[in-house]
């Protein structure tokens, strides 16, 4: 009997990752070194278990793949804050850079004393910043409650620039701005399209100033109980898929910015140089309180990423 | 005694729910009054409500508040009814044991990774505990309902009327109806 | 074969007087071990997802407590007081207040048994003793009750919310115009029937009653404009809301009204006593109820009842839950949604059906655990169909209505039938031509979307921005 892997996540199926979920599925059920050993299901939308719960569940063995945001990790590895820190990478493909090499690739691994070995990392885009009204410069963000997700590092990043970070389900988010009982967030494009944000704020900047990726994981005791080649032959199934939805989410990020762009239902503010310049003064302070945990050298070499 | 356990059983169930009540009415009037935001509100007041729910499922048997369906049950015999009911007893405590070494399970992994819960420094595997707790204390009125049915006190496990409880409020309220 | 086991053996639990709560879980829990390779720790993590997992769930011990509250306390009877002296006056006017009085409640309760019990245990002998016939107010007003779903709040759609990630706050403005129109129909029937019966009219109290009661039903109809106006006027969700509704509702019955607790009986202004010395007074009332209530039985009651209400539910919501999540890991509803669609059913066939299966465990189960296994089945076949998911929500609400009036398990009936002190046998066949009216207006609901999604749509038109601002 062929062991069944279930991949559950978040999201949509039309979305980046669930295309990656998909693809995974598709490639793993016609790859001939695979046949009739494993057979991929795929579960969209938490319909098995929500980003928290998920992690359990792939320790009780009942799930085998997940791909939560990268700041859920924090809890297992503090070092994994470093995605968090604002205007660390300059772009996507910096964020890139710095995931493909040693550093981030071992990053994948550190995780396995709790239990779990990261695959890859997939990319959701670079965070933009949204309210009800224009955000230029970091004062317009004072008194502002914006909604993020949990890290200790977006909480101090809203923080020093005189916002109120609120914690709240992602699935609220719509309704609380709407009834504008948060002012704001920050999300990268696909989010604030394909959840409609942009309907419900007013004003966008293109900020980008930090990065929300998904870390695609595996339990380590599902993943060294296989035979060395089903194991060989998944993660190049998985690498494939990984290479695939990072294309569609780069696509797709300008697609829908576009499309928030013709929507003309906010207005899409781009900084000059001297409004970023503002903007990376007043939040970078928030990394001498991470330096410790996450280690100078690291982001030193994350910024090296920049470069290349 | 047993008088004291009860009062103290229905003292914390009171308190879990006023207490998540005033929290997310206090966070709502400091966000409105004040424009603060409390981090950690959100995942204490849905903890309190796992609480106040795992810890008074059991309540729940003792007063009868569990919901079952009754009418054909009651067209046995009483002696039927009894032995239905306990067979019932029975497959309810499966379920208690079945949840209760779930529970075991879960706990004992999420102990092993040790990792807190997302917004309190409060660890995971303790903040879930009550999941063994609350089935263990089901478990427990289970029992106490078995040897009732066994010695002709009760025959269901469910002895509630969901009609007949809202109907008492109101006769309280209204002054008794004819 | 896994379905028929899981279904066979809930049905069996059910039916041999097993809580619901504990037949789902078994049901469920069973099945994963006999036909599943997941573990059981897995089911043990999913059900406390269920309740730690929804914040949207955590409006239902809010607004039962506010529910509570209300009972107790004279909010019913003000209410009742003021719809009669608005519309007693018409033909059959007692029974149109009656159900005006319903709707009133339905807008500050979330529940349906408890409309039903807060106002029918005051009107029936009411209409009884003006003359109606007893069967006829028995009828209206199991009927009437069911608003207490379709008019937010609504227990049932913060459940098929937390199933289906549809916004309760939208489903709560999809309920208003549906319920409002079920009311003035319920009303119209009313009419006719008094007409053609030469039921009584009660003389016109005159403008003043109307005012003088209309200002004392105002401290519980404030609750209205509190929940319905913080969630559509956009201020608040709908969790938030709920919450503070239950703290008003504490107010307004141990300190506004005094129905109950520690001031119970104080009046607001003495004999002979002077203005200042009142305001005096009722300040020095106010810390003092506060502190007192914490020791006071009657409070203390009213908290133990919600309490019991919310945990009896929740528990069933959960099971429920493990129950959907043990359909979802066994792909049921994929496959049976795969079967449908392979039918080549159009929208209109598929809502036939919709209509069809609801009723039919409308007549066995609790709503809040229908929603929870019916939902994931149904809701992904809608959406291929081009169903708007709001439209659904609706469909389903008015299914669980009418569930709740027919037999064996109706908790409307059971509600009635205490209150009259009647048979069941008697209290359906009182409320059988009212069922079948509502059976007509569920076709109505079902094929006129935009019933259900005129006001959704319009708010956020008004709350959108305009085009190219
Ligand atoms: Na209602
Ligand atoms: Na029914």
């Amino acid at each position: 009997e062929p062991i069944t892997v279930k991949f559950s996540h978040v999201v949509a199926e039309n979305t980046p990752k669930g295309l990656m979920a998909n693809k995974f599925r598709d490639l793993v059920a016609a790859d001939p070194a695979l046949k009739d050993k494993v057979v991929v299901e795929v579960f969209p939308n938490s319909q098995l278990f929500d980003d928290d719960k998920v992690m359990d569940a792939m320790l009780l063995g009942d799930v085998q793949i997940a791909a939560p945001s990268l700041s859920k990790f924090q809890k297992y590895n503090p070092q994994l804050l470093i995605y968090d820190l604002p205007f660390l990478f300059k772009d996507i493909a910096a964020v890139d850079r710095f995931q493909q090499s040693e550093d981030g690739q071992t990053l994948l691994t550190s995780m396995k004393d709790k239990g779990y070995i990261g695959l890859g990392y997939l990319h959701n885009g670079m965070k933009q910043l949204s309210a009800n009204k224009p955000l230029k410069t970091p004062e317009d963000a004072k008194g502002l409650k914006f909604r993020i997700q949990t890290s200790d590092v977006l909480a101090a990043q809203f923080e020093a620039v005189g916002g109120v970070p609120v914690k709240k389900p992602f699935s609220e988010v719509f309704t609380l701005m709407q009834t504008k009982a948060i002012d704001g967030s920050e999300n990268p494009w696909s989010n604030i399209y394909s959840k409609k944000f942009h309907e419900v704020q007013s004003d966008i900047t293109e900020s980008d100033h930090g990065v929300l990726d998904y870390m695609v994981i595996t339990s380590s005791e599902f993943w060294d109980g296989l035979d060395e080649d089903v194991r060989t032959a998944l993660k190049k199934d998985m690498d494939e898929a990984v290479t695939y939805g990072n294309e569609m989410s780069v696509k797709k990020a300008d697609e829908d910015k576009q499309a928030i762009i013709d929507s003309k239902r906010s207005t899409v503010y781009t900084l000059t140089a001297e409004e970023r310049q503002k903007w990376v003064d007043a939040m970078k302070p928030v990394w001498d309180k991470f330096k410790d945990t996450i280690g100078a050298d690291l982001i030193d070499k994350a910024l090296k990423a920049n470069e290349g | 005694m047993l008088k004291i356990i009860h009062r103290l059983e229905e003292n914390i169930i009171a308190l879990l729910l006023v207490g998540m009540t005033l929290l997310v009415f206090v966070e709502t009037i400091l966000r409105f009054g004040f424009g603060m935001g409390l981090m950690w509100s959100e995942e204490l007041t849905l903890h309190l409500s796992a609480w106040m729910v795992l810890f008074g499922a059991s309540y729940g048997l003792r007063v009868g508040a569990h919901i079952g369906v009754d009418f054909l049950v009651k067209k046995f015999s009483e002696e039927t009814q009894r032995i239905i009911g306990l067979i019932m007893v029975a497959a309810a405590l499966v379920y208690c044991i079945l949840f209760m070494y779930g529970a075991w399970e879960y706990l004992g992994k999420i102990y092993k990774v040790g990792i807190e819960l997302n917004d309190m420094s409060i660890k995971k595997w303790q903040a879930h505990s009550i999941l063994l707790v609350g089935f263990l204390l089901i478990g427990i009125r289970l029992i106490e309902i078995g040897i009732r049915m066994w010695r002709y006190e009760q025959t269901m496990i469910s002895m509630h009327d969901e009609a007949k409880e809202v109907l008492e409020l109101q006769k309280e309220a209204v002054g008794g109806l004819k | 074969m896994t379905i028929a086991f899981l279904f066979i053996l809930l049905f069996a639990l059910i039916f041999f007087g097993m809580p619901i709560a504990i037949s789902l879980g078994l049901a469920s829990i069973t099945t994963i071990l006999l036909f599943s390779h997941d573990s059981l720790g897995s089911i043990a993590l999913k059900f406390f997802e269920s309740q730690s997992g929804h914040y949207t769930l955590l409006a239902i011990p809010f607004f039962i407590l506010s529910s509570a509250f209300l009972s107790t306390g004279g909010v019913a009877r003000r209410l009742i007081d003021f719809a009669i002296a608005a519309i007693g006056h018409v033909r059959g006017g007692l029974a149109m207040a009656s159900v005006l009085a319903c709707m009133l409640f339905a807008a500050v309760s979330g529940s349906s048994p408890a409309t039903v019990a807060a106002i029918g245990a005051i009107v029936i002998t009411g209409m009884v003793r003006a003359g109606y016939p007893m069967a006829f107010g028995a009828g209206v007003i199991t009927t009437a009750g069911t608003l207490g779903i379709l008019i937010p709040p609504s227990i049932v759609m913060l459940v098929y919310s937390a199933a289906t990630e549809v916004s309760a706050a939208k489903m709560f403005e999809a309920g208003f115009i549906p319920g409002i129109m079920m009311g003035l129909l319920l009303m119209v029937a009313i009419y006719i029937v008094a007409r053609v019966k030469k039921l009584p009219a009660q003389p016109f109290p005159g403008f003043r009653t109307l005012l003088v009661t209309g200002g004392r039903a105002l401290g519980g109809m404030m609750l209205i404009f509190i929940v319905l106006g913080a969630i559509y006027g956009g201020v608040a969700s709908p969790t938030e809301a709920a919450a503070v509704a239950a703290v008003y509702a504490f107010l307004i019955a141990v300190y506004g009204y005094r129905d109950i607790g520690p001031l119970k009986g104080k009046p607001w202004v003495s004999e002979g006593e002077s203005t200042s010395a009142a305001i005096m007074r009722n300040l020095l009332y106010f810390p003092r109820a506060m502190v007192m209530s914490v020791g006071d039985q009657e409070v203390r009651k009213v908290i133990m009842d919600a309490a019991k209400v919310s945990i009896m539910l929740l528990f069933i919501i959960g099971n429920a839950m493990l129950f959907a999540h043990v359909l979802t890991t066994e792909r049921i509803p994929h496959h049976i949604a795969e079967t449908i669609v392979g039918w080549g059913l159009p929208a209109w066939g598929f809502l036939i059906i919709v209509n069809l299966l609801l009723l039919a465990a409308g007549n066995f189960m609790e709503p809040s655990a229908i929603l929870l296994i019916m939902a994931p089945i149904l809701f992904p076949i809608a959406v291929k169909l081009g169903i708007d998911p709001i439209h659904l929500g609706i469909i389903m609400t008015v299914n669980m209505e009418i569930g709740m009036l027919t037999p064996p398990v109706g908790l409307n009936l059971f509600v009635t039938a205490g209150i009259t002190g009647k048979s069941m046998g008697w209290v359906i066949k009182a409320s059988l031509p009212w069922t079948l009216l509502l059976l007509g207006f569920l076709l109505l609901i079902t094929y006129v979307p935009q019933i259900s999604l005129w006001l959704p749509e319009y708010l956020n038109e008004l709350r959108g921005f305009a085009p190219g601002s």
